[in-house]
């Protein structure tokens, strides 16, 4: 809405009665960039490399390469948590679901909000550095909202995927955009959510688009020129896999695999337009040149009729060689997958114990099933799963016309939401929702880039739902501890060698956890749902804690624009 | 019979012509016949254009255009126009501001209704908060009543065929719930 119409609509009706939703629609669409000066040195290989031992930055999304969101400064800690205070709180223009993790070089902290705005801030004093506001082609399509998880800086680069489905390099210092790449066609179902990750001058992007009929994919561009290097279909042209009657636990998914081979025989591969996105960033094996990944659902999600075999490489990890994206293992957890419980969250890299006692070098993932998976590097076998973290009924009943219902709900177990890791206990930290829900199916043909669910799956009204953080040993599979929360959980969490874990709620709740046993040391209110991953940095010698207070869409969690900063006195 | 053919030829090149010269203004004129030339529509089962999503009111014309969405009136027009025109007649309307039809807040007891059979299916992931729309998914707040009952009706039948996960949807929530949406909405 133009500020012209905007006067006249509120001539109309009397200003009074504009509403906040009017308002951020009016901030979303007039809001211009603003460029500044960040005076920031450029980010080296080694420094990211590095970043698990580096307490002063937060340089990646999920911390480190490994992805173990174990933050290695120990300031803050058990024993003074409760001290914790408000730094700063930054309020961004964008008043929508805020699901950025927030990435901080030197003193200055880069995060995202919906709609792809980017921001440069102080990080010690929250001050605005500038601004991008992204012009948004008209056409986007998406799923779960506008979200945006955030950037990752190499050099003198800041680089953002957009929601109309670009790759862009910003000017860290500035701003200013310095390339812009088409990644693919929003108006097919293809958009962009997730944070890079930028290693050996490659930016390695993934895709959404699961829900729409698109064919996912992996790709690496130049980190300096935009252009693109490989891409990894993540649906193989032969998508049919093995015939898979039983899930990554060993139980039965009551496929009719006679009915699917004659649809096969009928209708070829579905691989062009069987889904497969890819929601989170890879974690990266420097000492191998190797990547592990996980692949999303089918399209459409809860129809298999028209989609016969394993619909390889949905729902599984896959592992590819950086230089080349060439596959290297994959392991599928659900084949066939008609409830949309996929594979969502980020892989973790850590030394495991496998089956025999010995310490190996490990992947482990935390599913929309409850479970936390351990595998293997070398083959990407499966190790062990979890106890279930969330309660599991009725699985696998198949959808109907009607409804059926299982549990987990098809949100989860774990979202998106990444996980924290403690090597030195062993420890995986996991928030989880429990959404009791129906599945139900219905058939219709491939529309085009249009939603295309094949059914629904429904929150059941009246039952009620819950959430946990979960603290799992992934050498046992055991459940350590345990804390329920009154909502279902999403956004992410936090470990610190402090001995502490920061994790939030839809309900405004942000706290620190004694990381051992679940004890809670430290919360605080923050007015809208806090549903992103905290980061942790330090600024002028002192320890913060940062996370975005924004809301949810997929959940319609208290919408909010808040970056907020905490420290200790 | 020659000298018909050339009339229509003539005239199909005169309207080409007159495609290629219009204005943007020129090429909108005939929408405000049904839409309304305030942006009210003129009939309840007609939509509101004005103010809804550009990404939204694309996709509709060219689903007109590809007969992915039916309608006698809609597709000849549609069939007029590119791409671009499309994308531009889209931006044009929905740069304008969204009419008030004047339509009742729905009572707190509907609104509650309403409210939980929206969260069962997940409205707002893609109507977004206070489903204002975005990009190429509409603004429901505030349209007519009975271009909701109607749309919600068809989805249901497949009738509109061109958006079959909204059909899901309403397929799989009940038509209490759904005349209960349909007041909150157009109430907001």
């Amino acid at each position: 809405m133009h500020v012209k119409g905007l006067a006249a609509f509120a001539a109309a009706v009397g200003v009074g009665l504009l509403s906040g939703a009017a308002i951020a629609q009016e901030v979303k669409q007039e809001k211009q960039s603003v460029l500044g000066n960040a005076n920031v040195p450029p980010v080296t290989q080694e420094q990211l490399n590095a970043a698990d031992k580096n307490a002063k930055d937060f340089l990646l999304t999920n911390g480190n390469y490994a992805q173990t969101r174990f933050y290695p400064g120990k300031q803050i800690s058990r024993d003074n948590v409760r001290n914790l205070h408000v730094a700063w709180i930054f309020q961004t223009d964008v008043k929508e679901s805020l699901e950025t993790s927030p990435i901080v070089v030197d003193g200055v902290m880069y995060v995202t909000t919906s709609f792809s705005h980017v921001y440069a801030l102080d990080a010690k004093t929250g001050q605005q550095l500038w601004h991008y506001a992204h012009k948004m082609g008209p056409i986007t399509v998406y799923c779960c909202g506008p979200n945006n998880r955030g950037v990752q800086v190499l050099g003198d680069r800041v680089y953002l995927a957009t929601l109309d489905s670009k790759l862009m390099a910003l000017n860290a210092k500035t701003g200013e955009a310095v390339w812009t790449t088409n990644i693919a066609d929003p108006e097919l179902g293809y958009s962009e959510t997730m944070a890079p990750t930028v290693v050996k001058d490659k930016v390695l992007i993934g895709t959404n688009g699961g829900e729409y009929g698109i064919r996912g994919f992996v790709r690496a561009y130049d980190a300096k020129t935009g252009k693109q290097l490989w891409n990894f279909n993540t649906i193989p042209e032969n998508s049919v896999g093995v015939w898979a009657t039983k899930d990554a636990t060993g139980r039965d998914m009551h496929r009719n695999i006679q009915a699917e081979k004659d649809m096969l025989a009928k209708i070829g591969d579905p691989y062009a337009k069987l889904g497969g996105g890819v929601w989170q960033n890879p974690s990266v094996d420097l000492a191998t040149n190797r990547i592990y990944l996980v692949v999303g659902n089918p399209s459409p999600d809860l129809d298999g009729s028209n989609r016969p075999g394993d619909n390889l490489y949905t729902n599984s990890m896959v592992s590819l060689d950086l230089d080349t994206g060439k596959y290297v293992c994959h392991f599928q957890y659900i084949a066939h997958d008609v409830w949309d419980l996929d594979a969502v969250s980020p892989t973790v890299l850590v030394d495991v114990k496998d089956k025999g006692g010995k310490t190996i070098p490990g992947v482990i993932h935390a599913g929309k099933t409850g479970h936390i998976y351990v595998h293997d590097r070398k083959d990407c076998s499966l190790i062990r799963f979890s106890e279930a973290m969330v309660p599991q009924e009725n699985m696998w009943v198949l959808p109907t016309k009607e409804g059926a219902r299982m549990l987990p709900g098809a949100n989860g177990g774990v979202e998106w939401s990444p996980i924290a890791t403690d090597p030195g206990q062993a420890l995986a930290y996991a928030i989880n929702l429990h959404q009791p829900m129906t599945y139900h199916v219905e058939t219709s043909a491939y529309p085009n880039g249009k939603l295309w669910l094949g059914g629904a799956f429904k929150v059941i009204p009246g039952e009620k739902q819950s959430g946990n953080i979960t603290a799992v040993n992934y050498n046992t599979g055991k459940i350590a501890w345990q804390v329920n929360t009154p909502e279902p959980m999403i956004g992410g969490i936090l470990a610190t060698a402090g001995g502490l874990v920061f994790t939030g709620e839809g309900n405004g709740k942000f706290a620190a956890y004694n990381s051992s046993n679940g004890k809670e040391l430290w919360s605080f209110r923050a007015g809208a749902g806090v549903n992103a991953p905290p980061s942790s940095y330090m600024v002028g010698g002192k320890q913060y804690v940062v996370v975005g207070a924004g809301g949810n869409t997929q959940l319609d969690y208290k919408r909010g624009n808040n970056i907020i900063a905490f420290t200790l006195d | 019979m020659f000298g018909k053919l050339m009339i229509g030829a003539t005239a199909l090149l005169l309207l080409a012509a007159q495609v290629c010269a219009e204005t943007i203004e020129d090429k909108v004129a005939v929408c405000a016949g049904c839409h309304g030339a305030d942006g009210k529509p003129v009939d309840k089962t007609i939509p509101t254009i004005w103010g809804q999503q550009a990404g939204y009111l694309y996709i509709q014309l060219r689903d007109f255009k590809r007969g992915d969405r039916k309608s006698e009136i809609m597709q000849p027009i549609a069939t007029q126009f590119e791409r671009d025109d499309m994308l531009a007649i889209a931006e044009y309307f929905s740069q304008k501001p969204w009419p008030d039809l004047g339509q009742p807040r729905a009572p707190k007891d509907v609104a509650a209704k309403a409210i939980t059979a929206s969260a069962s299916v997940g409205c707002p992931a893609c109507h977004l908060d206070r489903f204002q729309g975005d990009g190429t998914v509409p603004r429901l707040a505030g349209m007519g009543r009975d271009y909701l009952a109607k749309t919600i009706a068809d989805f249901r039948t497949r009738a509109r065929g061109n958006n079959p996960g909204m059909s899901d949807l309403m397929l799989a929530t009940s038509p209490d719930d759904l005349a209960a949406l349909v007041e909150y909405l157009a109430g907001l």
